[in-house]
Protein backbone atom coordinates (compact mmCIF):
# COMPACT_ATOMS: atom_id res chain seq x y z
CA UNK A 1 0.00 0.00 0.00
CA UNK A 2 1.20 2.96 -0.75
CA UNK A 3 0.00 6.80 1.04
CA UNK A 4 0.75 10.67 1.08
CA UNK A 5 1.12 12.65 3.86
CA UNK A 6 0.53 16.35 2.73
CA UNK A 7 3.19 18.90 3.92
CA UNK A 8 3.45 21.84 2.19
CA UNK A 9 0.55 23.93 4.20
CA UNK A 10 2.18 26.86 5.48
CA UNK A 11 0.36 26.88 9.00
CA UNK A 12 -1.09 30.48 8.93
CA UNK A 13 -3.33 29.38 11.95
CA UNK A 14 -0.51 28.51 13.90
CA UNK A 15 1.60 31.75 13.68
CA UNK A 16 3.59 31.96 15.68
CA UNK A 17 4.62 28.65 15.77
CA UNK A 18 4.97 27.91 12.47
CA UNK A 19 7.01 30.69 11.73
CA UNK A 20 10.23 29.07 11.58
CA UNK A 21 8.62 25.22 12.03
CA UNK A 22 6.44 23.65 9.60
CA UNK A 23 3.04 22.45 10.81
CA UNK A 24 3.73 18.39 10.35
CA UNK A 25 6.68 19.25 11.99
CA UNK A 26 5.89 20.59 15.71
CA UNK A 27 6.69 18.84 18.05
CA UNK A 28 4.51 16.94 20.58
CA UNK A 29 7.38 16.84 23.31
CA UNK A 30 10.28 15.00 21.27
CA UNK A 31 7.74 14.13 18.46
CA UNK A 32 6.98 15.58 15.18
CA UNK A 33 3.23 15.12 14.39
CA UNK A 34 4.25 13.55 10.91
CA UNK A 35 6.87 11.25 12.54
CA UNK A 36 3.59 9.43 14.32
CA UNK A 37 1.60 9.66 11.35
CA UNK A 38 4.33 7.69 9.53
CA UNK A 39 5.02 5.01 12.19
CA UNK A 40 0.62 4.79 11.75
CA UNK A 41 1.06 4.20 8.39
CA UNK A 42 4.11 1.60 8.72
CA UNK A 43 1.43 -0.14 10.88
CA UNK A 44 -0.83 -0.64 8.64
CA UNK A 45 1.19 -1.94 6.07
CA UNK A 46 2.14 1.01 3.92
CA UNK A 47 5.55 0.93 2.65
CA UNK A 48 5.96 3.52 0.31
CA UNK A 49 5.27 7.44 1.26
CA UNK A 50 5.77 9.97 -0.49
CA UNK A 51 5.60 13.56 1.57
CA UNK A 52 4.81 16.82 -0.22
CA UNK A 53 6.51 19.57 0.98
CA UNK A 54 7.11 23.11 0.50
CA UNK A 55 6.84 25.73 3.28
CA UNK A 56 10.07 25.13 5.07
CA UNK A 57 10.81 22.27 2.79
CA UNK A 58 14.80 21.56 4.09
CA UNK A 59 12.84 21.64 7.92
CA UNK A 60 10.90 18.51 7.02
CA UNK A 61 13.19 16.82 4.54
CA UNK A 62 16.82 16.87 6.26
CA UNK A 63 15.06 15.50 9.43
CA UNK A 64 13.91 12.60 7.40
CA UNK A 65 16.97 11.72 5.83
CA UNK A 66 15.70 8.12 5.17
CA UNK A 67 12.57 6.23 6.44
CA UNK A 68 14.29 3.17 6.73
CA UNK A 69 14.04 3.25 10.56
CA UNK A 70 10.59 2.98 10.51
CA UNK A 71 10.42 0.66 7.78
CA UNK A 72 9.12 2.13 5.23
CA UNK A 73 10.85 3.86 1.63
CA UNK A 74 9.93 7.56 2.31
CA UNK A 75 9.91 9.88 -0.94
CA UNK A 76 9.77 14.30 -1.14
CA UNK A 77 7.90 15.94 -3.53
CA UNK A 78 8.81 19.96 -3.69
CA UNK A 79 6.37 22.53 -4.61
CA UNK A 80 8.13 25.12 -5.93
CA UNK A 81 11.20 26.49 -7.78
CA UNK A 82 14.82 27.75 -6.62
CA UNK A 83 16.09 30.78 -8.42
CA UNK A 84 19.43 32.94 -7.24
CA UNK A 85 19.97 30.99 -4.55
CA UNK A 86 16.87 30.79 -2.89
CA UNK A 87 13.57 28.54 -2.87
CA UNK A 88 10.69 30.18 -3.92
CA UNK A 89 7.18 28.11 -2.11
CA UNK A 90 4.47 27.50 -5.03
CA UNK A 91 2.12 25.05 -3.23
CA UNK A 92 -0.36 23.40 -5.57
CA UNK A 93 -3.44 22.65 -3.72
CA UNK A 94 -3.51 19.18 -2.27
CA UNK A 95 -5.42 17.26 -5.61
CA UNK A 96 -2.58 19.28 -7.75
CA UNK A 97 -0.47 17.52 -5.74
CA UNK A 98 -1.84 14.02 -6.65
CA UNK A 99 -1.78 14.80 -10.21
CA UNK A 100 1.83 16.14 -10.29
CA UNK A 101 3.19 13.33 -8.66
CA UNK A 102 1.08 10.94 -10.83
CA UNK A 103 2.26 12.89 -14.28
CA UNK A 104 5.99 12.51 -12.60
CA UNK A 105 5.61 8.36 -12.06
CA UNK A 106 2.40 7.27 -12.31
CA UNK A 107 3.06 6.71 -8.60
CA UNK A 108 -0.60 5.80 -7.47
CA UNK A 109 -1.14 2.51 -9.23
CA UNK A 110 -3.58 0.86 -6.59
CA UNK A 111 -5.75 1.53 -3.60
CA UNK A 112 -3.63 4.66 -1.39
CA UNK A 113 -4.11 6.60 1.56
CA UNK A 114 -3.88 10.53 1.74
CA UNK A 115 -3.47 12.06 4.97
CA UNK A 116 -3.44 15.57 5.88
CA UNK A 117 -0.02 16.47 8.12
CA UNK A 118 -1.28 18.47 10.97
CA UNK A 119 -3.49 15.99 12.56
CA UNK A 120 -2.54 13.01 15.42
CA UNK A 121 -4.89 10.42 14.96
CA UNK A 122 -5.13 6.72 15.95
CA UNK A 123 -7.24 5.47 13.20
CA UNK A 124 -7.71 1.70 12.36
CA UNK A 125 -6.55 1.93 8.55
CA UNK A 126 -7.24 -1.28 7.86
CA UNK A 127 -10.34 -1.10 9.02
CA UNK A 128 -10.92 2.24 6.95
CA UNK A 129 -9.32 0.61 3.61
CA UNK A 130 -11.62 -3.01 4.77
CA UNK A 131 -15.27 -0.53 4.44
CA UNK A 132 -13.67 1.71 1.49
CA UNK A 133 -13.05 -1.73 -0.47
CA UNK A 134 -16.82 -3.51 0.68
CA UNK A 135 -18.23 -0.63 -0.16
CA UNK A 136 -16.76 -0.01 -4.24
CA UNK A 137 -15.73 3.47 -3.12
CA UNK A 138 -13.95 5.42 -5.76
CA UNK A 139 -12.64 8.14 -2.95
CA UNK A 140 -13.85 7.26 1.02
CA UNK A 141 -13.71 9.70 3.90
CA UNK A 142 -12.71 9.17 7.65
CA UNK A 143 -15.14 11.31 9.07
CA UNK A 144 -15.57 12.00 13.17
CA UNK A 145 -18.56 13.36 15.21
CA UNK A 146 -16.99 16.43 16.80
CA UNK A 147 -19.13 18.51 19.50
CA UNK A 148 -21.96 21.02 17.83
CA UNK A 149 -20.11 24.41 18.78
CA UNK A 150 -16.82 23.25 16.62
CA UNK A 151 -18.85 21.91 13.55
CA UNK A 152 -17.45 25.76 12.34
CA UNK A 153 -14.61 24.72 11.99
CA UNK A 154 -14.47 21.92 9.72
CA UNK A 155 -15.85 20.45 6.49
CA UNK A 156 -19.63 18.60 7.51
CA UNK A 157 -20.34 15.71 5.52
CA UNK A 158 -24.06 15.14 4.44
CA UNK A 159 -24.57 11.36 4.00
CA UNK A 160 -27.59 9.04 2.71
CA UNK A 161 -28.40 5.72 4.32
CA UNK A 162 -25.34 3.95 2.68
CA UNK A 163 -22.87 5.95 3.60
CA UNK A 164 -22.50 7.81 0.48
CA UNK A 165 -21.97 11.38 0.98
CA UNK A 166 -24.37 13.60 -0.70
CA UNK A 167 -23.26 17.11 0.08
CA UNK A 168 -20.72 18.98 2.11
CA UNK A 169 -21.30 22.32 4.10
CA UNK A 170 -17.80 24.03 4.52
CA UNK A 171 -17.06 25.89 7.52
CA UNK A 172 -21.25 26.05 8.56
CA UNK A 173 -22.29 29.01 10.71
CA UNK A 174 -23.40 27.85 14.63
CA UNK A 175 -26.41 26.10 14.35
CA UNK A 176 -26.88 25.44 10.47
CA UNK A 177 -25.05 22.33 10.69
CA UNK A 178 -27.33 19.55 9.33
CA UNK A 179 -24.70 16.69 10.41
CA UNK A 180 -22.13 16.52 13.05
CA UNK A 181 -20.39 14.93 11.17
CA UNK A 182 -16.97 16.33 9.99
CA UNK A 183 -14.38 15.66 7.31
CA UNK A 184 -10.74 14.34 9.03
CA UNK A 185 -8.17 14.94 6.27
CA UNK A 186 -7.43 11.05 6.22
CA UNK A 187 -8.77 9.89 2.91
CA UNK A 188 -8.58 6.51 0.68
CA UNK A 189 -8.35 6.41 -2.84
CA UNK A 190 -8.93 4.62 -5.83
CA UNK A 191 -6.29 6.08 -8.77
CA UNK A 192 -9.39 6.84 -10.70
CA UNK A 193 -9.48 9.67 -8.79
CA UNK A 194 -6.79 11.39 -11.28
CA UNK A 195 -9.92 11.73 -13.76
CA UNK A 196 -11.43 14.27 -11.53
CA UNK A 197 -8.29 16.18 -11.23
CA UNK A 198 -7.58 18.82 -14.01
CA UNK A 199 -3.65 19.62 -15.26
CA UNK A 200 -1.63 22.74 -14.77
CA UNK A 201 -3.97 24.44 -12.38
CA UNK A 202 -4.16 24.57 -8.54
CA UNK A 203 -7.02 22.47 -7.03
CA UNK A 204 -7.87 21.31 -3.81
CA UNK A 205 -9.51 17.80 -2.67
CA UNK A 206 -11.65 19.71 0.19
CA UNK A 207 -13.22 22.05 -1.77
CA UNK A 208 -12.87 21.40 -5.31
CA UNK A 209 -12.72 17.42 -5.86
CA UNK A 210 -15.11 16.25 -3.14
CA UNK A 211 -17.78 18.46 -4.05
CA UNK A 212 -17.54 17.92 -7.53
CA UNK A 213 -17.98 13.94 -6.86
CA UNK A 214 -20.61 14.49 -4.41
CA UNK A 215 -22.63 16.67 -7.27
CA UNK A 216 -22.53 13.98 -9.51
CA UNK A 217 -23.00 11.59 -7.73
CA UNK A 218 -20.03 9.64 -7.66
CA UNK A 219 -18.76 6.87 -5.33
CA UNK A 220 -17.66 8.93 -2.45
CA UNK A 221 -18.45 7.49 0.90
CA UNK A 222 -17.79 8.45 4.54
CA UNK A 223 -16.69 6.47 7.27
CA UNK A 224 -17.22 6.94 11.11
CA UNK A 225 -14.81 4.82 12.55
CA UNK A 226 -14.33 5.86 16.29
CA UNK A 227 -11.12 6.97 16.93
CA UNK A 228 -8.80 9.69 18.39
CA UNK A 229 -8.09 12.78 16.23
CA UNK A 230 -6.37 15.18 17.71
CA UNK A 231 -6.33 18.09 15.02
CA UNK A 232 -3.68 20.99 15.45
CA UNK A 233 -4.91 23.37 13.29
CA UNK A 234 -4.40 26.55 15.94
CA UNK A 235 -2.52 27.54 18.75
CA UNK A 236 -5.15 26.52 20.59
CA UNK A 237 -5.17 23.07 19.53
CA UNK A 238 -1.94 22.76 19.63
CA UNK A 239 -1.19 24.15 23.14
CA UNK A 240 -4.39 21.45 24.47
CA UNK A 241 -2.24 18.70 23.01
CA UNK A 242 1.03 19.33 24.53
CA UNK A 243 -0.59 19.78 27.94
CA UNK A 244 -2.54 16.51 27.06
CA UNK A 245 0.95 14.79 26.90
CA UNK A 246 2.96 16.64 29.64
CA UNK A 247 0.04 14.90 31.83
CA UNK A 248 0.64 11.74 29.98
CA UNK A 249 -2.72 11.18 28.85
CA UNK A 250 -1.81 11.02 24.83
CA UNK A 251 -0.96 7.67 24.18
CA UNK A 252 1.04 7.52 21.11
CA UNK A 253 3.15 10.34 22.82
CA UNK A 254 5.47 8.76 25.93
CA UNK A 255 7.05 11.10 27.96
CA UNK A 256 10.86 11.56 27.31
CA UNK A 257 13.99 11.64 29.99
CA UNK A 258 14.05 9.86 33.34
CA UNK A 259 11.18 10.55 35.74
CA UNK A 260 13.59 11.69 38.82
CA UNK A 261 10.15 12.50 40.50
CA UNK A 262 6.75 11.71 40.63
CA UNK A 263 5.48 13.64 37.12
CA UNK A 264 8.89 15.29 36.51
CA UNK A 265 10.78 14.05 33.88
CA UNK A 266 14.28 15.43 32.75
CA UNK A 267 16.32 14.89 29.86
CA UNK A 268 20.24 13.94 29.75
CA UNK A 269 22.54 17.05 30.26
CA UNK A 270 19.94 19.22 32.07
CA UNK A 271 20.98 20.99 35.11
CA UNK A 272 17.85 21.04 37.49
CA UNK A 273 17.90 20.34 41.46
CA UNK A 274 14.22 20.80 42.10
CA UNK A 275 14.51 20.76 45.53
CA UNK A 276 15.84 23.84 45.07
CA UNK A 277 13.11 25.54 43.22
CA UNK A 278 8.87 25.77 43.84
CA UNK A 279 8.02 22.55 41.41
CA UNK A 280 4.49 21.48 41.19
CA UNK A 281 4.51 18.08 38.56
CA UNK A 282 3.52 17.19 35.78
CA UNK A 283 6.37 18.48 33.79
CA UNK A 284 8.65 17.45 30.94
CA UNK A 285 12.04 19.13 30.77
CA UNK A 286 14.52 18.21 27.83
CA UNK A 287 17.82 17.75 27.25
CA UNK A 288 20.80 20.42 28.05
CA UNK A 289 18.33 22.51 30.07
CA UNK A 290 19.65 24.59 32.70
CA UNK A 291 17.46 25.68 35.39
CA UNK A 292 18.67 28.22 38.32
CA UNK A 293 18.34 27.52 41.78
CA UNK A 294 14.85 29.48 42.76
CA UNK A 295 13.08 29.19 40.10
CA UNK A 296 9.22 28.93 40.38
CA UNK A 297 7.83 25.74 37.56
CA UNK A 298 4.10 25.01 38.19
CA UNK A 299 2.94 22.32 35.80
CA UNK A 300 1.58 20.64 33.17
CA UNK A 301 4.63 22.38 31.40
CA UNK A 302 7.04 21.63 29.24
CA UNK A 303 11.08 22.85 28.30
CA UNK A 304 12.84 22.36 25.40
CA UNK A 305 16.18 21.48 24.69
CA UNK A 306 19.15 24.18 25.28
CA UNK A 307 16.44 26.41 27.35
CA UNK A 308 18.18 28.64 30.50
CA UNK A 309 15.41 29.30 33.07
CA UNK A 310 17.16 32.05 35.73
CA UNK A 311 16.60 31.86 39.17
CA UNK A 312 12.99 33.96 40.40
CA UNK A 313 11.46 33.14 36.92
CA UNK A 314 7.65 32.16 37.18
CA UNK A 315 6.43 29.59 34.44
CA UNK A 316 2.91 28.36 35.09
CA UNK A 317 1.33 26.21 32.56
CA UNK A 318 3.12 27.03 29.75
CA UNK A 319 5.62 25.81 26.96
CA UNK A 320 9.41 27.07 26.83
CA UNK A 321 10.30 26.64 22.91
CA UNK A 322 14.13 25.13 22.33
CA UNK A 323 17.08 27.42 23.15
CA UNK A 324 15.09 30.23 25.25
CA UNK A 325 16.39 32.26 28.06
CA UNK A 326 13.87 33.16 30.23
CA UNK A 327 15.06 36.10 32.29
CA UNK A 328 14.75 36.28 35.99
CA UNK A 329 11.77 39.13 35.39
CA UNK A 330 9.56 37.05 33.24
CA UNK A 331 6.53 35.70 34.26
CA UNK A 332 5.29 32.98 31.80
CA UNK A 333 1.68 32.17 32.76
CA UNK A 334 -0.34 30.26 30.07
CA UNK A 335 2.08 31.02 27.27
CA UNK A 336 3.97 30.11 24.35
CA UNK A 337 7.46 31.37 24.51
CA UNK A 338 10.85 31.36 22.15
CA UNK A 339 13.59 33.89 22.00
CA UNK A 340 12.13 35.03 18.93
CA UNK A 341 8.52 35.08 20.40
CA UNK A 342 5.56 34.78 22.53
CA UNK A 343 1.86 33.73 22.67
CA UNK A 344 -0.58 33.55 24.64
CA UNK A 345 -2.81 30.40 23.99
CA UNK A 346 -5.68 32.57 22.57
CA UNK A 347 -2.83 33.59 19.78
CA UNK A 348 -2.07 37.09 20.91
CA UNK A 349 1.74 37.49 20.49
CA UNK A 350 4.82 39.32 21.76
CA UNK A 351 7.76 39.71 19.86
CA UNK A 352 10.45 40.35 21.94
CA UNK A 353 12.92 41.01 19.66
CA UNK A 354 10.66 44.23 18.42
CA UNK A 355 9.80 45.01 21.99
CA UNK A 356 13.68 44.96 23.18
CA UNK A 357 13.16 42.77 25.72
CA UNK A 358 16.26 40.55 25.62
CA UNK A 359 16.47 40.22 29.34
CA UNK A 360 13.23 38.56 29.83
CA UNK A 361 13.17 36.62 26.60
CA UNK A 362 15.72 35.34 24.39
CA UNK A 363 17.89 33.10 22.13
CA UNK A 364 19.59 30.75 25.39
CA UNK A 365 22.88 30.98 22.56
CA UNK A 366 23.19 34.84 22.43
CA UNK A 367 26.25 36.30 24.18
CA UNK A 368 25.23 37.66 27.07
CA UNK A 369 26.83 41.50 27.67
CA UNK A 370 24.50 42.57 25.27
CA UNK A 371 21.25 41.06 27.04
CA UNK A 372 22.29 42.03 30.61
CA UNK A 373 23.51 46.00 29.71
CA UNK A 374 19.85 46.18 28.52
CA UNK A 375 18.34 45.03 31.61
CA UNK A 376 21.01 47.40 33.44
CA UNK A 377 19.08 50.02 31.71
CA UNK A 378 15.83 49.32 32.60
CA UNK A 379 15.89 47.90 35.78
CA UNK A 380 18.15 51.12 37.10
CA UNK A 381 14.04 52.85 36.20
CA UNK A 382 12.52 49.32 37.79
CA UNK A 383 14.35 49.17 40.84
CA UNK A 384 12.43 51.59 42.89
CA UNK A 385 9.52 50.27 43.00
CA UNK A 386 11.45 47.09 43.50
CA UNK A 387 10.29 46.18 46.89
CA UNK A 388 6.84 45.28 45.70
CA UNK A 389 5.39 41.77 45.47
CA UNK A 390 3.20 40.14 42.79
CA UNK A 391 0.09 41.37 42.71
CA UNK A 392 0.60 43.66 45.13
CA UNK A 393 -0.29 47.57 43.83
CA UNK A 394 1.16 50.95 44.98
CA UNK A 395 -0.91 52.84 47.10
CA UNK B 1 0.51 66.67 15.93
CA UNK B 2 0.69 66.36 19.80
CA UNK B 3 1.74 62.51 20.98
CA UNK B 4 -0.97 62.94 23.50
CA UNK B 5 -3.71 64.92 24.49
CA UNK B 6 -4.73 66.36 28.41
CA UNK B 7 -8.56 66.77 29.49
CA UNK B 8 -9.33 66.86 33.17
CA UNK B 9 -12.46 64.73 34.75
CA UNK B 10 -13.39 65.93 37.64
CA UNK B 11 -10.08 65.76 39.65
CA UNK B 12 -8.71 63.11 37.58
CA UNK B 13 -5.95 64.25 34.75
CA UNK B 14 -6.37 62.43 31.62
CA UNK B 15 -3.98 61.61 29.11
CA UNK B 16 -4.73 59.69 26.31
CA UNK B 17 -2.60 58.91 22.81
CA UNK B 18 -2.78 60.25 19.42
CA UNK B 19 -0.83 57.41 18.31
CA UNK B 20 -1.07 53.28 18.33
CA UNK B 21 2.68 52.93 19.82
CA UNK B 22 4.77 53.88 22.45
CA UNK B 23 8.18 52.77 21.69
CA UNK B 24 11.82 53.74 20.83
CA UNK B 25 11.07 56.52 18.13
CA UNK B 26 8.45 58.52 20.11
CA UNK B 27 9.74 57.56 24.12
CA UNK B 28 11.80 60.87 24.68
CA UNK B 29 8.43 62.68 23.07
CA UNK B 30 5.86 61.48 25.54
CA UNK B 31 8.09 62.43 28.37
CA UNK B 32 8.82 65.89 27.28
CA UNK B 33 5.00 66.65 26.53
CA UNK B 34 3.50 64.66 29.58
CA UNK B 35 6.10 66.78 31.72
CA UNK B 36 3.69 69.52 32.14
CA UNK B 37 0.53 67.47 33.12
CA UNK B 38 2.89 65.80 35.63
CA UNK B 39 3.71 68.88 37.66
CA UNK B 40 0.55 70.21 37.67
CA UNK B 41 -1.86 67.53 38.74
CA UNK B 42 -1.64 65.12 41.35
CA UNK B 43 -3.99 62.62 39.99
CA UNK B 44 -2.87 61.55 36.44
CA UNK B 45 -4.50 58.53 34.71
CA UNK B 46 -3.13 57.11 31.12
CA UNK B 47 -5.20 56.16 28.87
CA UNK B 48 -3.91 53.44 26.89
CA UNK B 49 -6.98 52.19 24.93
CA UNK B 50 -5.09 53.61 21.59
CA UNK B 51 -2.05 51.95 22.05
CA UNK B 52 -1.73 48.48 20.46
CA UNK B 53 2.14 48.11 20.94
CA UNK B 54 4.64 49.02 23.86
CA UNK B 55 8.26 48.18 23.70
CA UNK B 56 10.52 48.66 26.22
CA UNK B 57 11.83 52.18 25.91
CA UNK B 58 7.95 52.99 26.08
CA UNK B 59 7.54 51.03 28.75
CA UNK B 60 11.05 53.11 30.49
CA UNK B 61 9.32 56.62 29.68
CA UNK B 62 6.05 55.58 31.82
CA UNK B 63 8.38 54.29 34.32
CA UNK B 64 9.87 57.38 34.96
CA UNK B 65 6.81 59.26 34.81
CA UNK B 66 5.48 56.49 38.26
CA UNK B 67 8.98 57.77 39.70
CA UNK B 68 8.62 61.28 39.16
CA UNK B 69 4.65 61.11 40.51
CA UNK B 70 5.53 58.70 43.11
CA UNK B 71 8.36 61.46 44.50
CA UNK B 72 5.34 64.24 44.00
CA UNK B 73 3.16 62.39 46.06
CA UNK B 74 0.39 61.97 43.07
CA UNK B 75 -1.27 59.22 42.04
CA UNK B 76 -0.65 57.67 38.37
CA UNK B 77 -2.21 55.01 37.24
CA UNK B 78 -2.97 53.24 33.61
CA UNK B 79 -6.08 51.94 32.23
CA UNK B 80 -7.62 50.08 28.76
CA UNK B 81 -5.21 48.29 28.04
CA UNK B 82 -5.09 46.56 24.56
CA UNK B 83 -4.54 42.57 24.95
CA UNK B 84 -0.88 42.67 23.23
CA UNK B 85 -0.05 45.52 25.98
CA UNK B 86 -1.43 44.07 28.95
CA UNK B 87 0.42 40.38 28.03
CA UNK B 88 3.40 42.13 28.11
CA UNK B 89 2.63 43.73 31.00
CA UNK B 90 1.85 40.78 32.48
CA UNK B 91 5.38 39.13 31.03
CA UNK B 92 7.33 41.59 32.46
CA UNK B 93 5.17 41.81 35.91
CA UNK B 94 5.07 45.08 35.45
CA UNK B 95 1.88 44.67 37.40
CA UNK B 96 3.83 44.71 40.56
CA UNK B 97 5.22 48.43 39.68
CA UNK B 98 2.09 49.89 37.91
CA UNK B 99 -1.32 50.73 39.07
CA UNK B 100 -3.19 49.11 36.17
CA UNK B 101 -7.11 49.04 35.74
CA UNK B 102 -9.69 48.39 33.58
CA UNK B 103 -11.74 51.58 33.29
CA UNK B 104 -11.82 55.41 34.61
CA UNK B 105 -14.55 54.34 36.52
CA UNK B 106 -12.63 51.92 38.22
CA UNK B 107 -9.82 54.22 39.16
CA UNK B 108 -12.43 56.68 40.61
CA UNK B 109 -13.96 53.52 42.68
CA UNK B 110 -10.71 52.83 44.17
CA UNK B 111 -9.59 56.37 45.06
CA UNK B 112 -13.17 57.45 46.73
Amino acid sequence: MKALILAAGKGTRLMPLSRDCPKPMLSILDRPVIECLIEQLAKHGVTQIIINTSYLAKEIESYFTSGRRFGVELAFSYEGFEQDGELHDRPLGSAATIRQIQQHSGFFDDTFLVLCGDALIDLDLTALIAAHHQAGALATLALAQVPAEKLCQYGVALLDDTGRIMAFQEKPKLGEAKSDLVNTGVYVFEPDILKYIPSDTPYDLGSDVFPQLAREGAALYGVEIPFNWIDIGRVADYYAVQMAAICGDVPAISRPGIEIAPGIFVGANTRFDPRRCHVQAPMVIADSVTIEDGATLIGPLWIGRGSYIESGVHIERSLVFDYTRVGRQAALIEMLASGRWCAGKDGITIDPVVSDIPWILADSRTKLPSIYNREQHFLAQLNQFEPLEMGQRTS
Amino acid sequence: MELITRHQHNTQTIITFNTTSLDASNADTFRKQIRASLESSTKIAIDMSSLSFVDSSGLGALLSCLRYCTEQGSSFALYGLQRPVSALFELMRMHRVFQVFNSLDEIAGVQA
